[in-house]
């Protein structure tokens, strides 16, 4: 009788424990259970080409996953990332218009619109405290109309050849691929290793306790929307040197798949929470789910239906791991 | 049927593996008044949530009228009859008196269509059995905090409650509120209702109940008929040791004016507060909750803008700040009141918590040095003895005192002059709460001035070593601790406004 009293705190404990296990590793189990169950079903995952293309979309998703990321870090969210793709293309073949001499001044352009277009979005959220949901919704609207009206409806001009640089790729290694690892391996330094990076996870984790302690909490999540605009201007440059031509639906699907990866990968849209590595894992892991249901040969509707579980799966789990202790 | 209408046997429960209650019983017979006491922490609050079904018990049971109670919801509890009256008020606060009182449960007629006149009617007689005059068709965001609790007492009884679990209802009234509300408990014992009554002020549980029971970190102490206790055990009971211990005193002279506030108002309440911070003092400032206590702390700390008047330190002359950042460079510090809102970052660690203030000095081109960074924390760790699994602990996962030193760990890191510390032992278990009063008396010693705002009488008497009392955004009055007892403190606090403003 005594015994069983005895052993209460411990279960308790032990509980707690495995929920802490499942939020911070569930996402790596996930991704080798993925890959073990690929194996069997789809060896055909496995071959250079397939890993190749995998990657190369990986990349293109991977990079605008980690300005997502940043934004959820600073209980934020990003819905204009859609836009700046668009406007990204546009930009690109309106000012490059086909000549490679034109390709940097054509990117430093597009990134400057972007870095305006986070500033905005950063502003409404911060100062005029629109939720961003609405604000960065408002900006995705404002960015694909003021494009459309533009191009009134026809993009001109051409995209540089040199772009099609982003195509170059060695076995399953390419442009895209060594791009996306690289800002990986810069931002996971920045948000672990430096002190922006703990401002940034102190915003997100509780705004009023960061402000309290001398943080300038506007000025960081402005900075963080404005990041994640330039991250998206790059996912659209990529984008746009692979398909080399002006394409007003291009990289649709991505913004929300950005939003996706980076909850599936553990990052809390509360804010302060989760990280790039997670973030690594929720894009491969949609990504190879998309590619696994090509192998199988089913219809691409199932793609969609799959994502959807797998997000709703992820984010289940997360809430039962987090239940206030 | 046995005499008791409620038995809770070798209740256990433990949050994240930290043990909240080890095997606490308590027994209510019908029409009497039970006080719970103990200080903060010591498991009250989520004894009475296990009671309404918010909380799941680890071990033990409940038996109540006669049969075991499983696990049941809280409108089911609800329909047994017990009611539970929290701190924070659960009302709509844009419908009346009335309507709050049965909401959920409007009369209605046979189309299922509220039948207004009868609501009023009902509403009435239960306000007139509870002898309160209130206007039903006010909506309940007209009415006071004291008239709101009334309202949830009167929904508790027109639920046909025979169990009503109070807790620290006085927390929020003052004194003749408090009389009524003893009025109205009274009277609910003449009708057979069984009140739990949760407090920390022993004087109401001396006048109100008929059996005490004491909690301490967790762990029930003792149960005794009020008759048999004074207030010297209850208590040593309560803190475990006699209270001239409790209380660190060191002798110091008042040290160099550090801070000078004159005027200063705000938006929030504050309407022309002036006062004077001495180096290594403390200054208690108490009065009722919504007197302006932390609205000062917050416009000294430059976290509300003011309206008028001026803060300023007296050896760098004018530093009005505006912005806590300019605060803090100019040497102060705020503990707030509610930590997991305003101070913690519960969701990162103990490292990422102390250091975030003071991240430029540790930094390198804004590259962190984890070396410098590490012995910050290991020597917080050591001179608070912070109790923590490692550095990356997560501080969700601490104690509520360990969670207070890591707040304080975090402002010492920043090596103020002043120290605003607002409710600094509130959730505290006792233990801590006498290591924070060393700490702080540690810390005068070392010339830093402390502001201290506290609801506890105890420990503003105890601690300070002058009171300011506030009262309506003003200071109602200013005492030495030799004048200070908790009397003259609750007059001052109490005073109506033209009253206060004659002081």
């Amino acid at each position: 009788m005594s015994l069983a009293k005895t052993y209460e705190a411990p279960i308790a404990d032990k509980r707690w424990k495995t929920r802490k296990f499942v939020a911070d590793y569930g996402v790596y189990i996930a991704l080798l259970i993925l890959l073990l169950v690929g194996a069997v079903l789809t060896p055909k995952l496995y071959s250079v080409d397939t890993i190749a293309v995998v990657m190369r979309q990986a990349s293109q998703l991977g990079i605008v996953a980690i300005g997502q990321t940043l934004v959820l870090l600073v209980a934020g969210l990003d819905l204009s990332v859609g836009g700046i793709f668009i406007m990204t293309s546009v930009v690109v073949a309106e000012v490059g218009n086909g000549r490679n001499e034109m390709v940097i001044p054509a990117i430093a352009t597009a990134m400057a619109l972007g870095a305006l277009v986070g500033l905005g979005n950063g502003l409404l959220v911060t100062k005029r405290r629109v939720p961003p949901f609405v604000a960065t919704l408002g900006m995705l609207v404002l960015v694909k109309g003021a494009t459309q009206a533009y191009t009134r409806g026809v993009p001109g001009g051409f995209v540089p050849d040199v772009l099609g640089i982003v195509n170059q790729s060695w076995s399953f290694l390419s442009i895209p691929l060594i791009l996306w690892l690289g800002l990986n391996a810069i931002f996971i330094f920045v948000l672990r290793g430096t002190s922006y990076g703990r401002k940034v996870y102190a915003v997100g984790s509780n705004i009023e306790a960061a402000r309290l302690s001398g943080l300038p909490v506007d000025a960081i999540r402005i900075s963080v929307y404005i990041l994640g605009s330039l991250f998206a201007v790059a996912s659209g440059v990529v984008l746009t040197g692979y398909v080399l031509y002006v394409d007003r639906f291009i990289g649709s699907g991505l913004d929300l798949d950005s939003i996706a990866a980076a909850v599936v990968g553990g990052t809390a849209f509360v804010g302060g929470r989760g990280g790039l590595l997670g973030t690594i894992a929720g894009v491969l892991i949609i990504q190879i789910l998309s590619t696994m249901v090509v192998l199988l040969g089913l219809d691409v509707e199932v793609q969609f239906i799959i994502k959807g579980l797998v997000i709703l799966g992820a984010v289940t789990l997360y809430s039962v791991a987090n239940v206030e202790s | 049927m046995s005499e008791y209408i409620l038995e809770m046997r070798n209740i256990s429960k433990s949050f994240a593996g930290v043990q909240a209650l080890k095997e606490v019983s308590i027994r209510c017979k019908p029409g009497l008044v039970y006080g719970l006491v103990g200080e903060n922490g010591a498991g009250k609050s989520t004894l009475m949530k296990i009671l309404a079904g918010a909380y799941r018990a680890d071990a033990g049971e409940i038996v109540y009228k006669g049969a075991i109670r499983d696990q049941a919801s809280t409108a089911e509890i609800i329909d047994s009859g017990i009611s539970i009256i929290y701190q924070e008020l659960a009302l709509v606060r844009q419908m009346s008196v009335a309507e709050n009182i049965f909401l959920g449960r409007e009369p209605r007629n046979r189309l299922g269509i509220l039948n207004l006149g009868e609501l009023y009617d009902r509403a009435g007689e239960l306000l007139k059995r509870l002898g309160i005059r209130l206007n039903l068709r006010l909506p309940v965001s007209e009415l006071t905090i004291a008239q709101q609790q009334l309202v949830e007492i009167a929904k508790a009884l027109s639920q046909n409650a025979d169990l009503i679990v109070m807790d620290e209802p006085s927390a929020i009234l003052a004194g003749s509120e408090l009389d009524q509300l003893f009025r109205i408990i009274e009277s609910l014992k003449l009708q057979g209702v069984t009140v739990i009554y949760i407090s920390h002020r022993l004087e109401e549980v001396f006048r109100i109940a008929d059996e005490v029971t004491i909690l301490k970190d967790g762990e029930l102490v003792a149960t005794r008929p009020i008759g048999e206790l004074d207030r010297a055990t209850l208590v040593e009971f309560m803190v475990g040791r006699p209270l001239d211990e409790v209380f660190p005193q060191t002798e110091h002279e008042q040290g160099e004016l550090v801070l000078v506030a004159e005027d200063v108002s705000t938006d929030t309440i504050l309407a022309g507060v002036s006062l004077e911070l001495y180096a290594g003092e403390i200054l208690g400032i108490a009065g009722m909750v919504g007197s302006g206590r932390t609205e000062l702390a917050r416009a000294l700390f430059g976290a509300d803008p003011l309206t008028g008047g001026s803060i300023k330190l007296a050896g760098g002359g004018e530093a009005r700040w505006g912005s806590p950042a300019q605060a803090i460079n100019a040497g102060l510090a705020l503990v707030p009141e509610d930590r997991k809102t305003h101070g913690l970052f519960t969701a990162l660690s103990v490292r990422i918590n102390v250091t975030i203030p003071i991240l430029s000095s540790l930094t390198r081109l804004g590259v962190l040095k984890r070396a410098a960074e590490e012995a910050v924390v290991r020597g917080a760790q050591e001179r608070l003895s912070i109790v923590m699994s490692s550095s990356d602990q997560e501080t969700q996962f601490l104690s509520g005192g360990n969670q207070q030193k890591v707040v304080l760990a975090k402002w010492l890191s920043t090596d103020p002059a002043v120290i605003i510390l607002d409710e600094p032992t509130r959730g505290v278990d006792v233990g801590a709460k006498f290591e924070i009063y060393k700490l702080m008396r540690q810390l005068n010693d070392r010339g830093i001035a402390i502001v201290m705002i506290s609801s506890e009488l105890p420990e503003i008497i105890g601690m300070s070593d002058r009171i300011l009392v506030m009262n309506d955004g003003r200071i109602a009055g200013e005492l030495a601790r030799e004048e200070a007892g908790e009397a003259r403190i609750i007059e001052l606090a109490t005073m109506g406004g033209s009253e206060a403003a004659l002081t």
